[in-house]
């Protein structure tokens, strides 16, 4: 479902030059649900824009359901990439109400003078939302501003997934959200790919949230893939061996701080 | 009574101009200074137009046109050449100057015993020429308001408000934020010079230097409808603007009539407008400052 082929970027801040990705190849199956984690630095952010298009690779492929889309602006691969960011703030649009967002996100294609909020989807709105069992159902009319964080990025998983992308990227989604609600987000995540069978990858920072969700489990370091393991063995890895496997690798936490998200927008 | 007439027919005139700001700053979130240059267009096109015998309704929408040809404009400069948003609107408003003395072949074009569309409507409706005025100025000023309204409500016009309060969220979601700036720039500058081609026919003249201020009195009357009618939401935002236009005019007369007693003249009224905006738009700065 989503082919990369040597895809590599470097970041150049001043004289530094940071490698972001190192000729990554990676294919990812339809209805795979990828956990990708690595320290700081690893190329993992980067790796989510490449695939959205909000950042371009220096060299490589990219392809997804077979065709490249290398090319191929953000707003373009938007139709078939669903994508949640880590700031709730992102995902969706603050002065718009709850419905509008939904109907933003319900046609990706072209726009037409179509009623946005039609009694038809305003029903479908009502029971997809019923589904996140935060009763968001009852406040359609609500801005998106007045939402908490962990509603906003509830409603931003949604908007994500209900059109059914080909490809979903959420990048570390739950890190901005309170420990309850970044639960409960996971949850969400979890039980929308699966009920909808969606190829995502998940970047996160919390181990045990890379090894609790997803069928496969890819760790990143200095912009290459080191450890690719499948549903089988992920099974198997506890939080404490994967702590093991980034130290085989030499890596400390805080070693590098220049985070990708930095990089990207300081391009 | 006739400065309250006077109030009415010109703040929904010029409230117009304020719909197109609204569009841009509110909406689009885009600081658009072309219209200073697409208002005076809009008079120009459409006095040089009449004065060639034009219909004087033909000549609002070929005004409007051009209008919109001046937000393209713009929305390239901003887009494909990637200038500065106010600097992109500056360098249109400043071309826009010479243009619009090219196309009325001199600075001043006065359509005194021309036809124009309120007369058109004076002479269809039995109505007294004031009245036509009030007629025509409400019909046009409130039928946009109310396309616009509409327009928000479907996709197309909502795809244009996402893409102004979010573009992350809107790229995300399949638009392009180009895209969206052109259109809505367009649709912007197409108001504001339909404003100037009314504006044209009720003054009865069209000048080089009508447009000088377009901007910040029609911001005037966007912030203090905000602040008079505190409208939730993008529909009544825009019926706001148009009331704020004309409460904005109201106080214009007003300080005309009364303002000499306190030694203002109409030199200084440029200064008092741009004296509002500033004092609207430094207040919640400063309440929040006072009460944090």
């Amino acid at each position: 479902m989503l082919t990369l082929h040597g895809v590599s970027k470097t970041f150049r801040l001043g004289k530094e030059s940071v490698r972001a990705l190192d000729g990554i190849d990676l294919g990812v199956g339809a209805g795979e649900f990828l956990t990708v984690i690595g320290s700081n630095g690893a190329g993992k952010t980067t790796l989510l824009n490449v695939i959205a298009g909000t950042c371009w690779p220096d060299s490589g492929r990219i392809a997804v359901a077979g065709q490249d889309v290398t090319a191929w602006p953000a707003y373009r691969r938007a139709r078939f990439i669903g994508r949640v960011f880590q700031d709730p703030r992102q995902g969706t649009a603050p002065h718009l109400t709850v419905a509008e967002n939904l109907a933003l996100a319900a046609q990706k294609g072209p726009r037409t003078l179509r009623w946005a909020l039609g009694r038809a989807r305003l029903a479908f709105f009502r029971r997809e939302l019923a589904v996140l069992g935060m009763d968001l159902e009852k406040r359609l009319n609500e801005r998106a501003a007045y939402l908490s964080g962990g509603e906003r990025q509830a409603l931003a998983v949604l908007m994500a997934t209900f059109t059914r992308p080909k490809v979903l990227l959420l990048d570390e989604h739950t890190a901005a959200l309170d420990p309850a609600h970044a639960e409960r987000v996971l949850e969400i995540t979890d039980q929308l790919v699966r009920a909808h069978h969606i190829t995502s990858l998940m970047v996160t920072h919390r181990m045990d949230h890379a090894l609790r969700v997803g069928s496969r489990l890819v760790m990143m370091h200095k912009g290459r893939v080191l450890l690719d393991l499948g549903a089988a063995a992920k099974a198997n890895l506890g939080v404490e061996d994967l702590v093991g496997l980034f130290r085989k690798v030499g890596v400390v936490d805080d070693e590098l701080l220049l985070t990708d998200a930095k990089a990207c927008a300081a391009q | 009574m006739a400065l309250f007439l006077a109030a009415v027919e010109q703040g929904l005139i010029w409230g117009l101009a304020a719909l197109g700001v609204y569009l841009s700053f509110r909406v689009l979130n885009f600081p658009d200074l072309s219209v200073d240059g697409t208002f005076p267009l809009g008079a120009a096109v459409t006095a040089t137009l009449i004065s060639r015998g034009w219909d004087p309704f033909g000549a609002l929408a070929l005004a409007a046109a051009a209008g919109m040809a001046g937000g393209l404009w713009t929305a390239a400069l901003s887009t494909r050449f990637r200038i500065q948003g106010l600097l992109a609107g500056v360098l249109t408003m400043i071309m826009l100057y010479s243009l619009n003395l090219r196309v009325m072949g001199r600075p001043n074009l006065p359509l005194l015993g021309r036809p124009s569309a309120f007369r058109t409507l004076s002479h269809l409706t039995g109505l007294p020429g004031d009245w036509a005025k009030v007629l025509g100025a409400g019909l046009l000023g409130l039928g946009c308001a109310a396309l616009l309204i509409a327009l928000f409500r479907t996709e197309l016009g909502l795809a244009l408000r996402a893409s102004g309060d979010n573009p992350t969220t809107a790229q995300a979601y399949g638009l392009s934020p180009a895209a969206q700036l052109t259109w809505g720039l367009a649709l912007s500058n197409g108001l504001v010079a339909l404003s100037g081609g009314l504006a044209a026919q009720y003054l009865g003249f069209a000048d080089i230097g009508m447009g000088i201020g377009t901007i910040v009195s029609s911001l005037a009357a966007v912030i203090i409808g905000e602040i008079l009618f505190r409208p939730r939401g993008v529909g009544w935002g825009l019926l706001a603007a148009l009331g704020g236009s004309v409460v904005y005019q109201g106080a214009i007369r007003v300080a005309l009539r009364y303002g000499s007693r306190l030694g203002f003249t109409a030199a200084d009224m440029r200064l008092l407008t741009a004296l509002v905006v500033l004092a609207a738009l430094v207040a919640p700065a400063w309440r929040l400052r006072k009460e944090g």
